[in-house]
């Protein structure tokens, strides 16, 4: 007899949700951390790092995300080194991620107004500062809708790891609705779930950018 | 009177790629001297102080900034922009920090003194250039003239040997320029060293010891204020002071 979608099965989809959400968070907080490192290399003014950088980012961009999973879950297997689903995913996504922010940021860095940097470096600041005290501040105000985007494709985006046998919220629905028959109702509350994570990130995005854009014309 | 000499340019050459800014620059400016250069749009003076704080690399020739040579070592760069001011004609002040952040970041970082006493500094320039009352606000609720006073308190903050000043009027509505240059005569009553890129001929007359004309990156003629308003030599000098005197 088949069960019925029940507590048992919502507190199931409850648990892919947070593991969507953890694989999620440690994504973006390690694509942060090495996308910022990308975007500062990106704009040293160092031509043969500028190119390496540029190659990182190509490369990430210019091949299927599920692809990447695969080389970092099977490929790496191959060499001997037998990751976690969890781990391999979380890997992949933050490699990925680090190219995507990276880029954005990069664009943010160079929305900074020349001037700005000529006065600092008049004033004697040396580059650390610069970035730290002048340019990053402007240059994370100007991104910030771009990366809030980008956030919200991640959650949605994570579905993928599913392919490695990890279980988020999209792949524990399709499990729950393999065993229910309910398909429709599995997904609906499983698109809910998403929906309810991604859409105040939308609107906060949208409304940063028509602060921005306000700000722009003062 | 070797010691006097703060900045000395000799034979100084810059290209962008195939295009001359200057051409076989000397300069020699003295502990006070305050010098005005002027030019059309495109003449080098622009490009030429900024070369002294290393905004813009050189390719021929040598600059010696208070017994400093600047080469392309760091270190050299450093020295020699903690002894040089500058002021632009965007302002460039950092919009995200209060007025008095920004008068207070660079001593910090790059002079490393303290807290307390960057504060007193930064509130003693403010008060000099008449906007200590605005120190808690941000750049970009001033206006332009107050804006750019803010500037030169900011640069003033690292207690430099000379001023820069790149045409530091032109981006302001005309009611706001009697305040900046007053706040340059001011500065120039109190003894500083100041090389400023203008048009304003009033001023340049009122505290100029030397006025400098450029044309095609070329030094054409200076002179004294007086002799060179009254008695231009060269033609371009003319062609140029008669253009720009037309309006006053």
């Amino acid at each position: 007899m088949t069960p019925h979608f029940g507590l048992p099965e919502f507190g199931f989809l409850l648990r892919g949700l947070q593991w969507t959400v953890l694989l999620t968070l440690v994504a973006f907080a390690g694509g942060c951390t090495a996308g910022l490192a990308v975007a500062l290399l990106r704009t040293c003014g160092h031509r043969g790092v500028e190119w390496i950088t540029r190659i990182y980012i190509g490369i990430f961009q210019g091949t299927p995300l599920l692809l990447q999973l695969f080389v970092v879950y099977y490929g790496l297997a191959l060499t001997g080194l037998k990751l976690d689903a969890f781990v391999a995913v979380a890997i992949g996504f933050t490699v990925n991620a680090s190219a995507f922010l990276g880029e954005i940021w990069r664009g943010a860095i160079q929305a900074v107004p020349r001037g700005q940097t000529e006065a600092a470096m008049a004033l004697g600041l040396h580059y650390s500062s610069r970035m730290r005290d002048i340019v990053l501040p402007q240059a994370i105000r100007i991104s910030l809708p771009a990366t809030i985007g980008y956030l919200v494709q991640l959650i949605k985006g994570t579905s993928l790891a599913a392919i490695v046998g990890f279980i988020e919220l999209a792949r524990a629905g399709q499990i729950v609705s393999n065993q229910t028959f309910q398909p429709l109702l599995v997904f609906g509350v499983v698109g809910a779930m998403y929906f309810i994570l991604c859409w105040p990130l939308s609107w906060w995005g949208s409304r940063m950018e028509a602060r921005l854009a306000l700000a722009s014309q003062r | 009177m070797q010691d006097n000499i703060l900045i000395e340019m000799k034979g100084v050459q810059k290209w962008y790629g195939g295009y001359q800014a200057l051409r076989d620059v000397n300069l020699t400016v003295r502990k006070g001297e305050k010098i005005v250069l002027c030019g059309p749009s495109g003449s080098g003076k622009s490009t030429l102080i900024r070369c002294i704080n290393r905004l813009e690399a050189i390719q021929q020739g040598s600059i010696v900034v208070n017994g400093h040579r600047l080469d392309d070592s760091i270190k050299a760069i450093d020295v020699v922009r903690q002894d040089v001011g500058m002021v632009f004609q965007s302002f460039n002040l950092f919009p995200h920090m209060t007025v008095l952040q920004n008068c207070m970041l660079a001593p910090i970082r790059a002079r490393r003194i303290g807290k307390t006493e960057a504060e007193a500094t930064a509130r003693k320039y403010l008060e000099r250039v008449r906007i200590g009352d605005q120190a808690g606000k941000y750049p970009a609720q001033l206006s332009g003239g107050q804006q750019q006073r803010v500037a030169i308190a900011r640069a003033l903050c690292m207690q430099p040997k000379v001023m820069l000043f790149d045409e530091p009027t032109s981006a302001l509505d005309p009611e706001m320029v009697k305040e900046v240059l007053d706040t340059m005569i001011g500065l120039a009553n109190d003894g500083m060293t100041m090389i400023c890129v203008t048009h304003e001929m009033g001023f340049a007359r009122q505290v100029a010891d030397r006025v400098i004309f450029m044309a095609e990156g070329q030094i054409i003629e200076e002179g004294a204020p007086d002799a060179f308003f009254r008695n231009p030599q060269h033609a371009r000098t003319r062609q140029f002071l008669g253009e720009i005197l037309a309006h006053h």
